[in-house]
């Protein structure tokens, strides 16, 4: 008897361990995967107290991301991802009076194969040339995570018909040569500028990691309007990595480029470098002194636009304050090569601003951003009338929920900011 | 508790102290479940999630007031090259306690199977998250001044402190949230 007892107890809390070890069995599987490849698709697996009050929507984030250029003709032209992906392109026309733009209907551009990258940092851009050269580029992501190749549609009909996609840099590496800036400089010559991680790859690695400093900032250059380009001419090392690049004319004719840079030892400030003919290398020019120490990613680029003595520049960055570290769109004007004139930094009076751009016609210098609160945005201007030295700011518009960042736009004739949401783009005209 | 999963003897099994041993496994074993932090992540054999979680703009709200602490957070993005560094750091130090800690990936800009493939960056997160909804307005329910920098870290204290770090945390502020 008391042998049997001594059984059923023993077979008692043997019950006890398997059920809590095959039960914990269970719940590990259900939550991990030993294989480093995870299976397609979202795993049905029952989510914890805290997050299981709604089911899971998993609605993809939209692909807002435009590149915008006013035609010859003056109408305003667009280049954007449909939410199928697609790249298309659009036009809008003014219309008499104070009625605003007409938007006309999309038009499908052939990709081929290609995914087309469309987010707000790495959007499709949209460049008129001489001739009637109109060049419309985009990111090619690969399959490989941050990979892609910089690809290219020409037209020589003025936008009629476009080439087939073509790639514009020499390197075919699967790795990154992503968020792309094109212009034409004054003496006609089509820059691409992108950024690359070549050296990064071929760096010695430390276990396995890269020992190069961030990413860098290559470029080649186009005398025939983008039909063919030179070899690929690398203008830094360690630029940040996924932060658009600006480009500017200055009144020399030549351009400038200025982007987020990693200055030793984790300074994320921003460089300046002059994109010269040919494949002649620049010396950088440390454009902003914010001091920003960061391993991080700030996925937030600069804008840049000439002005009458050199240029206007708005950045995002992290500042000592007095005491304080403080977040914010800071603008300042910066001479020819690229170096601040530090007495004209301001800071923009929006402490939620974010993706700001910048655009001058002489004395008059607009800046615009957006200014998100929970799911609302608004589109805020900072005007100025006398080059930079004064603003006074206004609120354009504002929508719900997602939306892109807010473009400028000119040419000789007018300015505008245009704003694309998940269910429309919007044109605001810039009034001094 | 590690002593609970001491692996006994054949010969001492039968007797009073193996019985107890196993009571005291079979306790620990169902703890260990029970809270789904990471147990099972911190020993030698780390393994890659294989299911995602939705982070909508109540999210946030509900894990501080019903989830697990101690607990971190990273907020990351797939094109944030410095956030695996930042989680690698952030396991060795748990690791290094002994603790059961939650150690949760949110990823911002991807849903679905292009997040799941991303998880192989976090092997030893006990779970991921994806954005689901408008980023920013997600963005500002967890902190409404947090400049979109990733990677984004939230420690969240046995007490329910907080601390917040854009890049990896310091070593001060690691040894203040796991005492």
């Amino acid at each position: 008897m008391h042998h049997r007892k001594k059984g059923l107890l023993s077979a008692f809390w043997a019950m006890v361990l398997g059920a809590a070890v095959l039960s914990c069995a269970v719940a590990v599987r259900a939550q991990h995967s030993e294989h480093t490849t995870a299976p397609p698709g979202v795993a049905a697996v029952p989510p914890p107290a805290v997050a299981a009050v709604k089911p899971a929507m998993r609605k993809p984030r939209p692909q807002l991301g435009t590149g915008l250029a006013f035609a010859p003709d003056g109408s305003l032209w667009l280049v954007g991802v449909n939410a199928q992906g697609r790249l298309y392109l659009q036009t809008a026309t003014a219309q008499p009076g104070e009625s605003g733009w007409q938007w006309g209907p999309q038009r499908l551009l052939d990709t081929t194969t290609d995914p087309v990258s469309a987010d707000g940092e790495n959007r499709p851009k949209l460049l008129f040339g001489p001739k009637g050269v109109v060049l419309i580029a985009y990111t090619q992501p690969l399959e490989k995570s941050s990979t892609g190749y910089v690809r290219m549609l020409r037209s020589t009909d003025a936008g009629q018909t476009f080439s087939a996609p073509y790639t514009v840099h020499t390197d075919r590496q699967i790795i990154t040569h992503r968020f792309e800036s094109l212009a034409f400089d004054g003496r006609g010559v089509l820059h691409a500028v992108w950024i690359d991680k070549r050296d990064l790859e071929a760096a010695p690695r430390i276990g396995n990691k890269s020992s190069y400093r961030g990413a860098a900032i290559y470029r080649n250059t186009s005398s025939d309007g983008g039909a063919t380009f030179g070899p690929d001419v690398k203008v830094a090392d360690h630029s940040c990595e996924c932060c658009r690049i600006a480009l500017a004319q200055g009144a020399d004719g030549q351009l400038r480029a200025m982007w987020r840079h990693v200055f030793v030892p984790n300074v994320r400030d921003h460089a300046v470098a002059i994109l010269g003919p040919g494949t002649a290398s620049t010396e950088i020019v440390r454009a902003t002194f914010d001091e920003w120490r960061v391993d991080g990613c700030p996925h937030h680029g600069p804008a840049l636009t000439a002005s009458d003595d050199g240029f206007h520049a708005v950045w995002f960055g992290i500042r000592q304050e007095g005491e304080d570290k403080v977040a914010g769109i800071r603008y300042a004007r910066l001479r020819p090569d690229g170096s601040p004139h530090a007495e004209t930094l301001q800071r923009i009076p929006d402490a939620r601003a974010e993706r700001p751009d910048v655009l001058a016609i002489g004395q008059r210098v607009a800046v615009v951003w957006r200014s998100t609160d929970g799911m609302t945005s608004k589109l805020m201007t900072w005007l100025s009338i006398d080059g930079g030295r004064t603003f006074r700011s206004q609120v354009l518009d504002h929508v719900d929920g997602d939306n892109d960042y807010p473009r400028l736009v000119r040419d000789d004739r007018r300015m505008v900011v245009v704003w694309r949401n998940a269910v429309e783009v919007k044109i605001h005209e810039i009034k001094f | 508790m590690k002593s609970s999963f001491k692996l006994h003897s054949p010969e001492a099994s039968g007797g009073p102290m193996a019985r107890r041993t196993v009571i005291h496994s079979a306790v620990a074993a169902a703890l260990a479940c029970s809270v789904p932090a990471a147990f099972a992540q911190s020993g030698k054999k780390r393994v890659t999630l294989n299911s995602v979680l939705p982070f909508d703009e109540t999210t946030w709200t509900r894990l501080l007031e019903k989830g697990p602490r101690p607990a971190a957070y990273i907020f990351t993005t797939t094109y944030c090259s410095t956030c695996p560094d930042a989680f690698e750091k952030m396991l060795a130090f748990v690791m290094a306690t002994r603790k059961m800690v939650e150690l949760v990936v949110v990823l911002m800009d991807v849903q679905g199977a292009r997040a799941l493939e991303h998880a192989r960056h976090y092997v030893g997160a006990t779970r991921l998250y994806t954005f689901n909804g408008f980023e920013s307005a997600i963005r500002q329910s967890v902190d409404p001044a947090w400049p979109n920098v990733t990677p984004y870290i939230v420690l969240l204290g046995r007490d329910g402190s907080i601390q917040r770090s854009i890049g990896a945390p310091e070593e001060s502020m690691l040894k203040k949230w796991l005492p």
